[in-house]
């Protein structure tokens, strides 16, 4: 519904651009882009004069007869449609323009390279009833797609997706449990343990990117109360310290060691790792034939969790033992470690033991019941998502043992993304042409929207409401 | 627990739903105000709110958005409506840092605590405290002790609320989120006690 909104939105904008009546606001668009190339950056500068552009041309659009007649809702969409085409052309000279916003990210997400690896969801006061340590997985997908976007309201909407599916989470477990309904108590700790999780691409640069360059009278009420959210997580993950989750200095110390030891040991030993997974050739391909089917990964946004049957719970608790044999006694299940994980299976007796816990993992089609559909289907999607986000988590592609589907997609959407900046770049490059680029404006679509379509519907189908 | 309540209450005069946000400013008839919730965990600010805007929390409705931030208008006698955006807090000791991201732009700051609990009125006052230090200067306090139907266990009594309430000029009430006594009057009276904006100023910014 929103997806539909908002490329109606800016195809409907671009159209109306195309009008020669527009000629005025391609000018004014055109050379407002311009002005950015020959300054150098300055963020608070830049910010208010993109605040200040979008103001100034809304006020335009409604005085214009393209606009006649129009309701606030094609109102709006139009400053919408604005607000993601100047952001798009202006994203290569905003975002991480700041050689000092830059390091503070890298900090951030070094810290939390390092927590996510021994932070429990009893240091943030999330109680038992609440934690779901497999569904949040959703909501850790959300966040990192933030990078997917140029536009600040899409990856707004990355962050309010993630909101939304904790609530979600923490809804349906209150009501299960018969527990007062969740409010911030509940929410912000489960978000900071999300992110941490998650630890998103770029986190600090893109949240200082949206609080530039989203359109400041649209991050209001809700947006506005949800974004707040993510930017006091990331000011307590900042501070984190023994005392900010509740452990003892001593081993605080020591946890964030092994981690950076692990971290480090990781980066090291990368290439050896994969070939390790290599001999795994069963397990890659298991998952690549689910890869293969694993087309729209959100598709089903009924967290697969709700009627999560005994795996989940024998999973959740095998996690503790299996953490208990690893040599890194004090690290629990994360997504970096899955690579040393699997080396630790291969010289593990047990391995056996641990496989018993999944019904599946040696049944024949013939074992099958209709009934195992469902829990077979939530355990499917658990198993995609994880190996989504643990691929992501890595920061690398997928390994080649894994070369299936996944890494298909991946490089079907850095494909998109280059044709989409070559759909821009062209106009980038000679900007500083007037004639050119205006003419490249009339006569093209201002930016190639069949490649923003395409980016934009397989990937927001949990928005339906948040700007309704 | 403070909410799971059987008295059915929906007949708080409500306009608008929780998701609608069309982004249109105060004017002087109606008046969109940001509300903070804050107070220590467990002492029932989201049934409060919860208790507010849906009347009642039923398990049986279709809640999907979760009780962190809320919005609900209401309709005053002078025809004035009110749209409340609230704002939830995490109550624990470790997120007492981060609150002043919430309430920066607040026009009011509600301040719960639970009648049988001291520890959660201490709390109350550093509150109040900080927020005479740190919240806009013109924000509209109120303090609130809830939990007031467990009469039994009230450890809290209503003089000493009273008599805090009254020496730092805010405005003081106990409610139950779990009967709905005083919920609907306490956000009544905080909109009585907003600040009007000047017809002339809200022309200028349309």
């Amino acid at each position: 519904m929103e997806n539909t909104d908002v490329f109606l939105g800016l195809q409907d904008f671009l159209e109306r651009m195309r009008q020669p009546s527009a000629a005025d606001f391609v000018k004014s668009i055109k050379s407002f882009i311009v002005s950015f190339s020959n300054n150098a950056p300055d963020p608070e500068r830049d910010s208010a004069a993109v605040q200040d552009f979008f103001a100034r041309m809304e006020i335009d659009f409604r005085a214009h007869p393209l606009w006649a007649g129009c309701s606030e809702e094609e109102l709006d969409s139009a400053g919408e449609g604005l607000e993601k085409y100047v952001m798009t052309k202006l994203f290569p000279r905003v975002f991480a323009s700041l050689p000092d916003d830059v390091k503070l990210d890298e900090q951030l997400y070094e810290k939390m390279a390092l927590v996510q690896q021994f932070i429990r969801p009893e240091n943030l006061d999330i109680k038992p009833t609440f934690q779901n340590e497999t569904s949040w997985l959703l909501a850790q997908k959300e966040l990192q797609k933030i990078n997917m976007y140029k536009a600040p309201r899409d990856k707004l909407v990355c962050i309010l997706n993630c909101c939304k599916v904790i609530n979600n989470l923490l809804m349906k477990a209150s009501v299960a449990s018969n527990e007062n309904p969740p409010g911030a108590d509940e929410f912000l700790p489960v978000l900071i343990y999300v992110t941490l999780k998650a630890n998103p691409p770029q986190l600090h640069l893109n949240l200082l990117y949206i609080q530039r360059y989203r359109r400041q009278s649209r991050l209001v009420g809700e947006a506005s109360y949800f974004f707040t959210n993510m930017l006091s997580v990331e000011s307590f993950i900042s501070n984190i310290d023994a005392n900010a989750i509740s452990m003892d200095e001593s081993e605080y110390d020591k946890n964030m060691e092994t981690a950076r030891a692990l971290l480090s040991g990781l980066s090291a030993d990368l290439d050896g790792q994969y070939t390790q997974k290599g001999q795994f050739a069963g397990y890659g391909n298991r998952s690549e034939s689910m890869e293969t089917r694993h087309q729209h990964p959100n598709a089903n946004k009924d967290p697969a969790a709700q009627s999560r049957s005994s795996e989940t719970n024998s999973r959740g608790k095998k996690i503790p033992n299996e953490k208990d044999n690893s040599p890194f006694s004090k690290i629990p299940s994360l997504s970096d470690l899955e690579n040393k994980g699997a080396t630790i299976l291969v010289t593990n007796d047990q391995a056996n033991q641990v496989f018993r816990e999944y019904p599946y993992l040696f049944a024949n089609v013939g074992d099958l019941t209709i009934s195992d559909v469902e829990d077979l289907l939530n355990n499917y999607k658990q198993l995609a998502f994880k190996y989504v986000c643990l691929s992501n988590g890595l920061g690398v592609t997928a390994p080649s043992s894994y070369n299936s589907h996944t890494e298909f997609h991946q490089h079907t959407e850095t494909a998109k993304q280059q044709e989409l900046s070559r759909a821009i770049e062209p106009n980038d490059e000679t900007s500083n042409d007037t004639d050119t680029t205006d003419d490249a404006l009339k006569k093209e679509p201002l930016i190639d929207d069949e490649n923003l379509e395409s980016r934009l519907s397989p990937d927001q189908e949990v928005s339906p409401e948040w700007y309704t | 627990m403070g909410c799971s309540a059987s008295l059915p209450d929906r007949s708080s005069g409500r306009l608008a739903g929780p998701n609608s946000e069309n982004g249109g400013a105060s004017d002087a008839k109606n008046l969109r105000v940001k509300l903070v919730l804050l107070g220590d965990s467990g002492v029932g600010k989201s049934c409060i709110v919860l208790r507010f805007v849906r009347g009642q929390f039923d398990p049986t409705s279709k809640v999907t958005v979760g009780a962190s931030f809320l919005s609900q208008t209401i309709a005053l006698q002078d025809s004035t409506t009110v749209k409340f955006e609230i704002w939830d807090t995490a109550g624990q000791e470790r997120y007492a840092a981060l609150a002043p991201l919430y309430y920066r732009g607040a026009a009011v700051a509600v301040i719960v605590y639970d009648i049988t609990s001291p520890d959660s009125f201490n709390k109350a006052q550093y509150w109040v405290k900080e927020l005479q230090k740190h919240g806009s200067p013109d924000i509209v306090l109120a303090l609130v002790g809830n939990k007031a139907d467990l009469h039994e266990k009230r450890e809290v009594p209503v003089q000493d609320g009273i008599e805090y309430a009254e020496k730092n000029g805010m405005f003081f009430i106990e409610t139950s989120a779990k009967t709905a006594d005083n919920i609907n009057q306490l956000f009544e009276e905080i909109a009585k006690r907003l600040p009007r904006p000047a017809p002339s100023t809200t022309q200028q910014n349309p």
